[in-house]
């Protein structure tokens, strides 16, 4: 049996030995995240084949719960760290050749910190424990969106970061309500003792907590720093800000209303929000230039999408999302490793500045292509299951607010297909007719960048075909997140 | 006046967060901003320890002869208050040396002219 302690344990410790190991060999720094992903990921994987019957429940200091600080590795929290190990894996291997100016070694140091983080966040079952893993999230990635030391990076951490300090601080508000309300902050017994509160007292910390949490997650009007993090970030670290973080900051919004609070009230509300989020993300990325604020502001878009999936509180409204939010992870990261290259190669972000990339770079272009078609949701690949998942969730409420909502989020869909076209036609048809014989020298991605980049095409296309790879997983993910009672009774025995 | 005795330390605690969130939303230099963050993580420090505290509380050591359970403070808030200073000063440092970067692109830290970035 492996302990999911390890999960957090590993990656913190040897986070904290890279700049050892950097004092005796500079070099080594960038393969230990891959080391210590690979580890997660395997672990993860061995977890989740356990942990359908009962969630593993680890006690830490030798107290039984309450009265200690617990993890609970349930479906949620090892699906959720798969796809942290998965992604984070992946962009490191990326990461190897592509991060090359800087103080690499602190690069690579805050980004392990960063997965640490959300690896904690999804695991623990302490609210407090919470906070803490989320601030180390944040703090890696404030300092990991200024890494490159321009302007922009630098401009865009100043507004991330006062953001985000006063996110958690409302955070800190509501936890500490909560505790005096409670006296006590393990979630499982606080959601058991919560119906014994009176609504109105526990209005005030529900909306703390969801506030301080959804400034993370950038939901719809917390999310303003999040075109400017992700876009000025280097690429690798968007792909993990837009692929891993964002969701994280979701999965505690959706531990915070389903687990802790169990508030049906507050979801059609949530929905509402989710639509108008996604909305203006697809809205503001249609008039991008600058292709990774578009892919940014797409982000934003696909977080609106997976809010109102999970607002829909049934199991196929949120098994739906939480597979949305798995092909988002896959495919944004994906797209953000792609244009990566593309921008290293054109020496510029704007659109127009990649024509004829797909001449150039035949295989990051057909990557790019494939991530963005699965975003929209066309057929062979991950994107279209999932929104299929959602579209029907939402028809089989039968309720008029989710059948409106779920016909705007379509529009919004024509919205996203329109703008990522239109970028698959530059790559592909501009700059072509005025001068056909021209053969442009072919300059590829290195190996580092495609071979992460090939796992994650075949990633998309395998579970695009055969979902059902991973619908077990989501279901049972689902039933944690729907069946408090079961999570609060394993909990705490 | 037994109002004010009891809810002195939350009238204080939110008043620090009120004047926090103040300062970040309306100042311009960034310094202030950062000092307004300080004021904020103050103010929900305060609020923290003044959860667990009681009129006239001792510590909680129990090893000491004498000292009655009665007046003993929770200890639980006192550990979060550790832990949230100890974050509060790390998102700090970082703030001031990201203010010192700005400074060197910028030549100002006033933030209504930093504007690169727009939607």
């Amino acid at each position: 049996m492996v302990n999911p302690v390890l999960l957090i344990a590993v990656p913190l410790g040897l986070a904290f030995a890279i700049p050892l190991f950097a004092l005796f060999w500079k070099g080594a720094a960038k393969y230990i995240p891959p080391v210590a992903l690979g580890f997660n990921l395997v672990v993860s994987l061995l977890l989740l084949g356990k942990v359908f019957e009962n969630p593993v429940i680890v006690s830490i200091g030798g107290w039984q719960p309450p009265f200690c600080i617990n993890l609970v590795a349930g479906p949620v929290g090892v699906l959720f760290s798969a796809i942290i190990a998965l992604v984070g894996l992946l962009v490191s291997i990326y990461a190897l050749d592509y991060i090359k100016e800087g103080a690499t070694e602190k690069y690579h140091m805050l980004y392990l910190l960063l997965l640490t983080g959300a690896t904690g966040v999804v695991l623990t079952g302490d609210i407090f424990n919470l906070f803490v893993f989320f601030e180390i999230l944040c703090i890696s990635s404030y300092a990991l969106v200024a890494y490159l030391r321009d302007k922009a990076g630098i401009e865009s951490a100043v507004k991330y970061l006062i953001q985000g300090a006063v996110g958690s601080s409302l955070l800190l508000i509501g936890i500490g309500l909560l505790y005096g309300q409670f006296g006590t902050l393990n979630m499982a017994d606080i959601a058991g003792k919560i119906a014994s509160a009176s609504p109105i007292s526990l209005f005030v910390p529900m909306v703390l907590l969801i506030t301080g949490l959804g400034v993370e997650a950038a939901i719809f009007p917390l999310n303003a720093w999040l075109p400017d993090a992700h876009s000025s970030a280097p690429s690798s670290i968007s792909a993990i800000l837009s692929g891993i973080a964002i969701e994280v900051g979701l999965y505690a919004v959706a531990r915070v209303i389903f687990t802790i609070f169990g508030a049906s009230g507050i979801l059609p509300f949530l929905a509402l929000l989710g639509i108008l989020t996604l909305l203006v993300g697809e809205m503001c990325a249609f008039s991008q230039n600058n292709i990774k604020r578009m892919l940014a502001y797409s982000s934003i878009g696909q977080i609106g999408l997976i809010l109102f999936a999970l607002a829909i509180a049934t199991s196929y409204g949120v098994t739906g999302g939480l597979f949305q939010l798995l092909s988002h992870s896959l495919s944004k990261a994906l797209l953000f490793l792609a244009a990566g290259y593309m921008i290293y190669r054109a020496g510029s972000m704007e659109i127009s500045a990649l024509e004829g990339m797909g001449r150039k770079m035949p295989l990051t272009c057909l990557a790019f292509t494939i991530g963005a078609f699965s975003l929209v949701g066309l057929p062979p690949f991950i994107g279209f299951p999932s929104k299929f998942l959602i579209v029907r969730a939402a028809l089989a409420t039968e309720e008029t607010i989710f059948i409106v909502l779920i016909g705007l989020a379509l529009l919004g869909t024509v919205i996203e297909g329109a703008y990522f076209f239109r970028v698959v036609q530059v790559l592909y048809f501009k700059g072509v007719k005025g001068n056909p014989e021209v053969n442009p020298e072919r300059r590829e991605a290195p190996a580092a960048a495609l071979i992460p980049m090939f796992i994650f095409v075949v990633l998309i296309v395998v579970v695009g075909i055969y979902p059902k790879l991973v619908t077990d997983v989501l279901n049972s993910a689902a039933t944690e997140f729907l069946n408090r009672l079961d999570y609060i009774r394993s909990v705490l025995g | 006046m037994s109002f004010l005795d009891n809810y002195i330390y939350y009238i204080g605690a939110f008043g620090l967060i009120l004047i926090g969130l103040y300062i970040i939303l309306v100042k311009h230099n960034l310094i202030k901003v950062i000092v307004g963050l300080g004021i904020l993580d103050t103010g929900v420090n305060l609020f923290l320890i003044s959860v667990g505290y009681i009129t006239k509380g001792t510590a909680p050591i129990f090893s000491r002869p004498g000292i009655d359970s009665e007046h003993m403070v929770d200890p639980v808030p006192q550990a979060l208050v550790l832990t949230a200073i100890v974050i509060g000063v790390a998102v700090l440092a970082l703030a001031l040396s990201l203010a010192i970067r700005l400074y060197q692109h910028y030549g100002t830290l006033n933030l209504r002219k930093i504007r690169e970035q727009r939607w």
